[in-house]
């Protein structure tokens, strides 16, 4: 039991080093959330207060419509679910089978920037708690 | 040739997802992901946006069959498959600690597209008891003035879910 505690506490400065990581690193991200595929926020970093409960269960949905969507249209491997609007983006992008990890950031950043920043950080959090 | 939208609703592990399956022409579609909570006690996976099932019925008009996630974090795909909707099938786990409480989170929830146009409740996981009956449904919806059909049905068999469209459609032409 204790060895589980401690490496949940493990797992948890991990993430916790990770996301902050990707917020410091780029003016433009504002927010980032990690939540568990079926809609439950995990850990999220933010430059202001932030509420990620609801957000958690809607990237849920929409990565899933999103890799269903791609699978319908004979495409295979959905990589990213991107939102662009008027004044930011948000980039969604599963890591492993049981994880999302979702990057918001202002209008000002550059997209090839946002999805770089964002497979990093998933790619680090796959390799470190996965 | 007329087409008609149909959600059914109901709480996790009810038999949404399996209940589209047993009734759709085509393929159904499935957004499920797995489960990572206390439900993946009973089920591995769980629906995250929506199912999808088609019925074309005898004169050739389709029914299109959206299942909603059951729990209430998604209550904004809830919002989004109500849209246009021309009735809603709730189905009721009968072996839950408090299912006439769950019953009502749904009527509540679908408050506006039941008022607008129909809903059947379809009890599930009877097994023979009768610790709380369709009469004690009936009773239940009495007390809060309203009316609709219930039915014990079992998700996993076509002609229960079809007898409740059936009866769908019957409350809907004679609203």
């Amino acid at each position: 039991m204790l060895a589980e505690k401690e490496e949940n506490s493990i797992k948890r400065s991990v993430v916790d080093r990770n996301l902050k990581q990707l917020i410091a690193n780029n003016e433009s991200i504002y927010a980032v959330v990690l939540s568990s595929i079926d809609g439950h926020a995990i850990a999220n970093q933010a430059q202001d207060h932030f509420e990620d409960s609801k957000l958690a269960a809607m990237t849920s949905s929409c990565l899933a419509l999103g890799e269903k969507i791609a699978l319908e249209a004979n495409q295979k491997g959905c990589d990213f679910v991107i939102i662009q609007n008027q004044d930011g983006f948000l980039a969604l992008k599963r890591v492993g089978r049981k994880l999302v990890l979702t990057t918001l950031a202002d209008k000002s950043i550059n997209m090839g920037m946002l999805l770089s920043a964002t497979r990093t950080a998933a790619d680090a959090l796959y390799k470190e708690i996965t | 040739m007329s087409e008609l939208k149909f959600v059914i609703t109901g709480t996790a592990g009810v038999g949404k997802t399996t209940a589209i399956c047993a009734l759709s022409d085509v393929p159904p579609v499935g957004t499920d992901a797995d489960t990572t909570d206390e439900l993946s006690i009973i089920k591995s996976t769980t629906t995250v946006a929506f199912d999808f099932g088609e019925v074309v019925l005898d004169d050739g008009a389709r029914v299109r069959i959206y299942g909603t996630p059951g729990q209430e974090r998604f209550r904004h795909m809830w919002e989004i498959i109500a849209e246009g909707a021309l009735g809603l099938i709730i189905l009721v786990d009968n072996s839950r600690p408090d299912p006439l409480d769950d019953l009502m989170i749904y009527m509540d929830n679908f408050k506006q597209l039941i008022e607008d146009t129909g809903v059947v409740i379809g009890v599930t996981r009877c097994n023979g008891s009768d610790r709380v009956s369709i009469d004690d449904y009936y009773s239940f919806l009495e007390r809060r003035d309203m009316f609709c059909p219930v039915l014990e049905a079992d998700p996993r068999s076509r002609e229960d879910m079809v007898v409740l469209m059936d009866a769908l459609m019957a409350m809907l032409e004679y609203a």
